[in-house]
């Protein structure tokens, strides 16, 4: 099978499981509890009379059919109308739009954060396996992981930001804004990829082509390289698949620094039932982790032929 | 080869250190620059919406950009954009004489005119303004000269002024800003005739408010408010510590909760304050269910709730107890009624009276069926978890089984449209709403209050009673009407006062002036300087 065939079949098979993500994302919202009409007009502090329920029902389109209201929506979504917020009436598009962006800053700062610390701690560990090093590396990034990510921020917060006043408190004002936030988000996944490169760093030390290169006398530098290399690939793809994770996992950090993103818009969107909100964002996210599992397929299929030919057996 | 990587790395921490540090200095000399003009104010909530005619947006908010023809003091209602007003002698027809020289801050004059256009406005939009009563009985309104405004209503409607002073919806945006000549689906701009002109706003994050510099009456004393956007109390108070923001302000532990509240005040570090209170925290029992049915149990309940137990221990004594629904200072509510003092002797035996014995698992049961109720509560509320723990200990004392349910808010409403609960937090509006709004609200199905109050034999005469008392004229007559009113209510003890709320500040050292409003809702920005 070409490259080629590949991926567009690949791309294909995503169509029905948009189409899913769609269905199931719309039909969550109308499983909630509570009348939807009615949720409108409290969340915008009004009393909910006869009158008015039965108006605001027929603003939403509630007085038709179930398949009805998803066709009519998922048409709208196709065309990127995700229709408007209950709380204000602005639409959800323009404000998925605007709170996007700051949270795949947040997210991509995250993960290179995450590179940047856990493929050193993964090599210090690895090539200096149970010596003090890597005692000391392992217990550091075990208790690192324990902690809760509201806690950790928050004694961050207090001694990067309050106690010697060296980076902002809040908000994106700056770029120096994004330091805390990135390595709160971080601080969960740092050890998790450490251990996982540490890992397969270990199984390629221990690999037939690694005793014959040292035979053959060549550098260790060079050796390095070359375990190094054969052991990223696993890591590479968990790293790729947790993209989406820590873009949707950002709930908590944006809250805590008051991070202009999606994150936050999904809570402030639960908190006042802006049920638009939320579909668009349950829709988002299963968009994203389809696409980057299609994504990382790809890339996998890419670098090793034998992955394309897997579906045919 | 190590050495150099070793230096390489020690140069790099160098370099970062620097960088950090010289941020950090940067950040100290622009607070050391000069006096402050800009007061920061957290808050966990945008101010999303505030067009002055719906109910989308954050009061305070509303309130410092638009303004109404009265408001409402501690003395009564005072003049504001109106200088004075007439009333016939039958109480139907309201004649403002407006304030001259008034002009929006985009520059359109504030007349008679204007007045008529935005009362329209809201008119044409009754629907969303059921909840309030003068919306109904206004008849027409006109404008007489380009200073005088008239109101004409269907019956003479006694909390007319009181109505008009509240923070929404009777007040007034621009002309210019209205689209087809209505508010009700969005305006083309936010421009009112108050001290404060709303700059900027981004969505979720901050709102920048300066001050209005055309302003008619006394001029704010800073220059600016940024209302910054902190979805995280602990963050809120990281940023006071830290100087980024000048005032926490809020009521019912939305901003601050009680313990943080009175830890802050024994630190010491910052200023805080407390207002008067300003609105009733009760719990309802429901005369609608089997077992709160009875007015003996009801009263027995009363008894056996220890009041001051909860404003000690869950509220740090910062609410005061309420012995009645109403504090006596809230108008027409200083009536002589019994005071129900913690005594579980006395609930044992109510209930004892009642034909609820208790048997040797502890318990109570009359026929067979055990003494028990479900208190619910909205589960976003922490501190209403807490009170209602309390309780369960106390009610647990005197033989009856308490559960306690936190529901997700939409839940709990809905809980409180069918009845379904024996006992359910209830809050009320506070000044100015209280009594009038508050009670006029019992008449609302979908309120708890009503499908508690069901259970009563004179229910019937109740709503009827608060539908003639908000059109009675006389004063006299009226009082008397609050009276039997709320005297009826205390009697069945449908209600288990608990405390009386107040709002609480925090705020630097450096912010003078921070006074509190007759709302809990609003916040006297304009007096406060640095």
């Amino acid at each position: 099978m070409g490259m080629l065939t590949y991926v567009l079949s690949r791309l294909a098979g995503l169509i029905p499981v948009l189409l899913a993500v769609s269905f199931v994302s719309f039909l969550l919202i109308q499983l909630s509890p509570g009348d939807p009409a009615e949720v409108v007009i409290r969340v915008n502090a009004l009393t909910p009379t006869p009158e008015l329920l039965a108006e605001t029902r027929t603003q939403l389109g509630l007085d038709k059919p179930f398949l009805a209201r998803y066709l009519h929506w998922l048409t709208h979504a196709l065309q990127g109308d995700l229709g408007t917020r209950h709380i204000d009436g602005k639409p959800v598009a323009e404000e998925m739009a605007r709170a996007l962006p700051p949270t795949l800053l947040l997210a991509g700062t995250a993960a290179v954060v995450i590179l940047l610390c856990s493929i050193p701690a993964a090599l210090i560990s690895a090539f200096f396996e149970g010596s003090l090093p890597d005692v000391v590396l392992r217990t550091l990034l075990f208790v690192s992981t324990s902690f809760p990510t509201f806690w950790a921020g928050l004694l961050l917060l207090w001694l990067f930001s309050v106690h010697w006043d060296l980076l902002p408190l809040s908000g994106l004002e700056e770029p120096r804004s994004l330091i805390l936030p990135s390595i709160t988000l971080a601080l969960p996944y740092i050890s998790t990829y450490t251990r996982l490169l540490r890992g397969s760093l270990l199984e390629a030390k221990q690999q037939n082509f690694v005793l014959y290169e040292k035979t053959c006398g060549l550098r260790v530098t060079t050796i390095l390289r070359h375990i190094f290399r054969n052991s990223l690939q696993t890591s590479l793809t968990g790293l790729g698949m947790s993209l989406p994770r820590l873009i949707a996992g950002t709930f908590v950090v944006e809250c805590l620094f008051a991070w202009p993103g999606l994150g936050r818009l999904c809570v402030s969107a639960i908190f006042n039932r802006d049920l638009p909100v939320i579909q668009a964002y349950i829709l988002l996210m299963g968009i994203l982790f389809a696409l980057f599992k299609a994504f990382m397929e790809i890339c996998a299929a890419l670098a090793d032929p034998r992955m394309r030919d897997r579906g045919k057996k | 080869m190590r050495r150099r990587n070793g230096l390489w790395a020690l140069a790099v921490m160098v370099m970062l250190l620097a960088t950090l540090a010289g941020c950090g200095n940067d950040e100290e000399s622009r607070s050391a620059a000069g006096g402050r003009s800009e007061l920061v104010y957290a808050s966990t909530k945008d101010i999303r919406d505030i067009n002055p005619h719906l109910y989308g947006g954050e009061m305070a908010a509303q309130g410092m950009v638009f303004e109404p023809l009265v408001i409402n003091t501690d003395t009564g209602v005072s003049p504001w954009l109106a200088e004075s007003w007439d009333i016939s002698d039958d109480g139907r027809v309201y004649t403002f004489h407006l304030r001259k020289g008034v002009r929006f801050s985009d520059g359109e004059p504030f007349n008679a005119e204007a007045v008529k256009m935005n009362m329209d406005a809201i008119m044409a939009n009754r629907i969303r303004h059921a909840w309030l009563d003068m919306i109904n009985e206004i008849e027409r309104n006109e404008v007489v000269d380009e200073h005088t405004y008239r109101l004409i209503l269907k019956r003479p409607y006694y909390p007319t002024l009181i109505e008009l002073g509240l923070l929404r919806p009777f007040r007034f945006i621009s002309p210019r800003c209205f689209v087809d000549g209505q508010t009700r689906n969005g305006v083309s701009g936010l421009v009112g005739t108050g001290p404060w002109i709303l700059a900027e706003h981004k969505d979720n994050q901050y709102a920048l408010f300066t001050a209005n510099p055309d302003y008619w009456g006394e001029k704010p004393r800073v220059h600016a408010v940024r209302w910054k956007v902190m979805p995280d109390h602990q963050s809120i108070i990281l940023a006071l510590q830290k100087g980024e923001i000048d005032l926490i302000f809020g009521a019912d532990g939305d901003m601050l909760n009680l313990d943080t509240f009175a830890a802050l005040k024994r630190e010491g570090t910052f200023q805080t304050a407390i207002s008067r209170p300003v609105a009733s925290r009760a719990i309802l029992l429901n005369a609608h269910q089997p077992f709160t049915r009875e007015r003996e149990v009801r009263l027995a309940l009363q008894y056996a709730v220890n009041k001051r137990g909860i404003a000690e221990g869950v509220l740090n004594d910062s609410e005061t107890v309420a012995d009645t629904l109403m504090a006596s200072s809230v108008q027409y509510c200083d009536i002589p009624l019994e005071k129900r003092s913690y005594d579980p002797a006395r609930a044992a035996a109510l209930l004892d009276a009642a034909g609820w014995k208790r048997e040797r698992d502890g318990w109570r049961y009359k026929n067979g069926e055990k003494a028990a109720v479900r208190l619910y509560y909205n589960a976003n509320n922490a501190q209403e978890r807490t009170i209602s723990e309390y309780i369960q200990a106390d009610l647990k004392k005197i033989g009856v089984e308490m559960r306690i349910i936190g529901e997700e808010k939409q839940t709990f409403l809905d809980r409180q449209k069918t009845g379904d609960f024996e006992l359910q937090y209830s809050l009320s509006w506070g000044t100015p709403y209280d009594p009038q709004s508050y009670l006029s609200s019992w008449r609302i199905p979908a309120h708890g209050d009503y499908q508690a109050q069901t259970g009563m034999e004179r229910k019937a005469w109740l709503d009827e009673e608060i539908t003639r008392l908000m059109t009675e004229p006389d004063e006299a007559r009226r009082r008397a009407m609050y009276r039997d009113i709320l005297t009826y209510v205390h009697d069945e003890g449908v209600y288990i006062p608990l405390t009386y709320s107040r709002t609480k500040a925090v705020y630097a050292r450096r912010l003078k002036g921070v006074e509190f409003g007759l709302s809990q809702y609003e916040i006297p920005f304009e007096k406060m300087h640095f």
